[in-house]
């Protein structure tokens, strides 16, 4: 990450070290194996099924695909849902983020809570919650008219996706010196042209980069469609069809391609936006803005808005809870706990596999992930920048084409897996790790960039290897970083659904998989039901893990898990 | 010292466990198996099983197209041993592409020869024919009466009330898909679809959806198997009515098979010899399907197939041609 200017001998003097260091040397290499089989070899697979007729190379699936008006038209839907999602999402997390930071409001960390609420639950939660509120059955029934189609799926990313938005924001709000925004009014500005020539260029960058953000997670959501696009057909969810429902591995292929290039892309954009730091004001650390008087008709809008859309979470996930107690949604609203027993008994062995994965899959993605964080941003080696973009790679990703490209690599043994991985419990765990190494890369480069080279260059000059002054140096000022992304792990993993779906068996299944089997049947209750028992169980180890935290975190910081 | 001896102790305990576990290992292997059924029914089927033979099972649950995707992705290391359940048309494509072991079950009666294929690819232990479904609050709302024919679900009062599953993810979309097809022919069946089209609501992914969501309102009409409405619909206490098609309906036969290259060919052969057993037969009562085993107790309300009025519904055809209808149905509808 960071560029040292270096002369050659200095050079020379990095690849001396690191011959004199086996250990480093052996896991750089076994870290490019692991990224090459579960992250490369995937995808070039899907590219591949896309481009293979009868086993030759053609073009003939993209020409099918370009062609017919069934197939082309779910990416103009995607790309349409995306772009309405991105807007009104960042829209929401701007003025949530305006007013936590700008604002005297009271109740920040309520609003705060609630707003990043949506996180710890599947999208297709919300998805369930509107189908409740605003079915036919519903409480507000043909309140919004069909909600099978764009405007349920715009709602109900929205409300899943605004919260990334509003923590990408606060970062970029609380990086923007008020002081500067205070000369400006001290000098006679008016509050309309402050933010129209302080803020809003200086967060230009933040903003576009949030936008970008929930437009691939939009892109990428499956849960949400499946449960509710009606007629209205989006990409992920027509891959996943083609390829379940038709047998056809190479169409789906292709249209996973084509999911994957819009996100792919956004992404990139999105990474080049962040690297351009000149936009953020660094004058020391961020002092909190200084609110002075703030005009009524910019007070009472802003608070407005974040009311409404937190009652509108609450109201949400409150359906949730009610519905999870009827008897028979829809027609007889007897209250009653029987959902519960019913989820149990045909719940228990997927709510066990799920935990029993995720519990697996969340200390190693921590250690690889930290490990891998360590490597980039300390470390300098032959195809460093080449370790960074695959192992970021899954993040954007779509799960569909992970997913696919799961089965198509590990069905039979190849080159670089000799033995099949389909059926077991290795190619979940594999799965769930490298989708969700990416965010613990992300938060170990954030945690290891704040920390001086030069506290590591001492240990490693007084005698100690690069592994000793990880463990004894690096480690300790990184661990609550990697708790965060421990407790971000866990969420992702049990929450995970679009590229999991490819993945369960008989011998492992997932959670997610079955509230999706239960909305299938419009058995919403027991759906109701047992999503409330996974964010209990997510709730319950985020707080696990905030307690641990505080504890090791004695002395440094306040820190909050949820909003790295 | 003494944390040392609790280790070594702790090793000696599970290699003792792990190697002694031969020793106690059951006779049969794990069934391996993949069912076109809902998790519930499924469960409630091979629980008995296992009781019933003392063989454990592990299943996944998919729509009867996932399964042959799947079995078609691992052909050459399959996962699984059975494929249990899902329409026949669906088993008789799989088997037109060589993924399926023959394996004619050992039954105390004569199965029919529309019961099984004709090397025993695939074996029928139930059956069902498609019906429609219909809100009776709909009804009295406006007045009319549930659609008695196909004809009538042209009618204008369904306009955009009807749903049904998409003929390409769910076999139950497929066999009324089929069932047009085989009534008016392929080229009329296509411009008939067209003015349905104009009725339906929305196509849903499985095949059992539209029921529940009649129930609810969501929807008027939805068109799917009679043993399902029953069970997932009338059933559970939703406002629903059944009705048949008067011109003649198609039907399915619930499909069983072995998987080329299982692994458990013994336990899969006693899978399905119990799928045909009187014990697992009246175990469809619970799901209101029609059982095969003529020693069978028949669920109370349950429409038999000599009811109601069918066409000659030809599987075979129907299963091999799968992939050119269904494509045929998907560039004229353009859905």
């Amino acid at each position: 990450m960071k560029q040292h200017s270096k002369s050659r001998i200095q050079q020379i003097n990095e690849i001396k070290k690191l011959i004199r260091e086996p250990f480093l040397f052996i896991s750089i290499l076994v870290i490019f194996y692991l990224l090459i089989v579960f992250v490369i070899f995937p995808i070039f697979q899907v590219f591949k099924t896309s481009f293979m007729v009868d086993g030759h190379f053609t073009l003939k699936n993209y020409r099918d695909v370009l062609r017919q008006s069934y197939y082309i038209r779910p990416l103009f839907n995607s790309i349409l849902l995306g772009v309405l999602v991105a807007t009104i999402g960042t829209f929401v997390g701007f003025v949530f983020a305006y007013a936590i930071t700008r604002t005297p409001m009271r109740g920040k960390g309520i609003f705060r809570l609630i707003a990043t609420f949506p996180m710890v639950s599947p999208p297709f939660v919300v998805a369930l919650a509107c189908i409740l509120l605003f079915g036919r059955a519903g409480i507000f029934a043909g309140l919004l008219g069909n909600i099978y189609g764009l405007t349920g799926l715009t709602i109900v990313e929205t409300i899943a996706y605004a919260p990334t938005a509003f923590l990408a924001l606060i970062g970029v709000l609380q990086a923007i010196d008020p002081s500067l925004e205070e000369a400006a009014m001290d000098c006679g500005a008016s509050r309309g042209k402050v933010f129209s020539t302080i803020i809003l260029p200086l967060a230009l960058p933040g903003i576009v980069s949030a936008w970008l953000l929930v437009f691939i997670q939009s892109l990428a959501d499956f849960g949400t469609p499946m449960i509710l696009s009606g007629n209205y057909q989006v990409l992920s969810v027509q891959a996943y069809l083609q390829i379940t429902g038709m047998f056809d591995l190479a169409r789906g292929s292709t249209l996973a391609i084509l999911l994957l290039l819009p996100t792919v892309i956004a992404f990139y954009l999105q990474k080049y936006l962040l690297s351009k730091k000149s936009y953020v004001t660094v004058t020391g650390k961020p002092t909190s803005a200084t609110i002075k008087n703030l005009e009524w008709y910019i007070k009472y809008p802003v608070y407005a808005m974040c009311l409404i859309f937190a009652f509108i979470v609450l109201l949400f996930y409150g359906m949730v809870v009610w519905g999870s107690f009827q008897k028979l949604w829809g027609v007889d609203s007897t209250l009653t706990l029987r959902n519960y027993v019913q989820m149990w008994k045909i719940g228990k062995k997927y709510i066990k596999d799920s935990l029993l994965l995720s519990f697996i899959v969340t200390p190693i993605t921590g250690v690889l992930g930290m490990f891998i964080a360590y490597l980039i941003s300390r470390k300098q080696f032959v195809g460093r920048n080449l370790m960074e973009f695959s192992s970021m790679l899954t993040f954007a990703v779509p799960g569909t084409v992970v997913g696919i490209g799961y089965i198509l690599a590990f069905n039979n043994p190849s080159f670089f897996m000799p033995v099949t991985l389909t059926g077991t419990s290795i190619i979940i765990i594999a799965l769930l790790i490298f989708r969700n190494l990416p965010v613990g890369i992300r938060n170990g480069v954030a945690a290891i960039e704040q920390i001086d080279p030069s506290i590591e260059e001492a240990s490693i000059d007084l005698g100690a290897d690069s592994g000793v002054t990880f463990r004894k140096v690096t480690l300790p000022m990184i661990t609550p970083a990697f708790f965060s992304g421990l407790a971000n792990c866990f969420v992702r993993s049990m929450t995970a659904i679009s590229a999991i779906i490819f993945v369960v068996s008989g011998r492992w299944n997932f959670i997610t998989v079955a509230v999706l089997g239960f909305v299938d049947n419009s058995q919403y209750a027991q759906a109701a039901a047992m999503s409330l028992l996974l964010i209990s169980i997510v709730l319950l180890a985020l707080g696990v893990i905030q307690i641990i935290t505080n504890r090791l975190g004695k002395g440094m910081q306040s820190f909050s898990i949820i909003e790295q | 010292m003494k944390k040392k001896l609790l280790i070594i102790g702790l090793v000696l305990l599970t290699a003792t466990v792990l190697v002694a576990q031969p020793a106690t290992e059951k006779k049969y292997a794990t069934l391996q198996i993949y069912a076109a059924l809902d998790t519930e029914e499924a469960q409630y089927y091979i629980e008995a099983f296992e009781k019933s033979t003392g063989i454990k099972v592990e299943f996944v649950r998919m729509s009867s197209g996932e399964v042959g995707a799947r079995i078609e992705a691992e052909k050459n290391n399959p996962q699984a041993s059975v494929w249990f359940g899902g329409s026949n048309t669906d088993h008789i494509n799989v088997h037109a592409k060589g993924l399926l072991m023959p394996y004619k079950p050992k039954t105390d009666f004569e199965l029919a020869p529309m019961l099984h294929a004709d090397d025993y690819g695939w074996n029928g232990f139930y059956t069902g024919a498609i019906g429609f479904v219909t809100n009776t609050e709909f009804l009295k709302k406006n007045n009319i009466e549930a659609p008695q024919s196909w004809a009538d679900l042209l009618k204008p009062e369904f306009h955009g009330q009807i749903e049904m599953a998409y003929p390409y993810t769910s076999g139950t979309g497929y066999t009324a898909w089929a069932t047009i097809i085989q009534d008016k022919g392929l080229e009329k069946a296509l411009d008939w679809w067209e003015l349905l089209d104009k009725n339906i609501h929305q196509y849903t992914a499985s095949g059992t959806a539209c029921i529940a969501r009649a129930g609810l309102g969501e929807c008027a009409v939805g068109i799917a198997f009679s043993h399902d409405i029953i069970a997932k619909g009338v059933g559970m206490g939703y406002p629903l009515v059944m009705s048949f098609p008067s011109e003649g309906t198609g039907f399915e036969v619930g499909g069983v098979s072995m998987i080329k290259g299982a692994r458990q060919v013994e336990e899969a052969q006693i899978f399905i010899d119990w799928c045909f057993s009187e014990e697992a037969q009246n175990l469809f009562k619970k799901y209101s399907r029609l059982p095969v085993n003529p020693k069978a107790t028949v669920a109370e309300g349950a429409i038999k197939l000599s009811d109601i009025n069918l066409i000659d519904y030809d599987a075979v055809q129907m299963g091999q041609r799968k992939d050119e209808f269904v494509t045929a149905w998907r560039d004229r509808i353009g859905k």
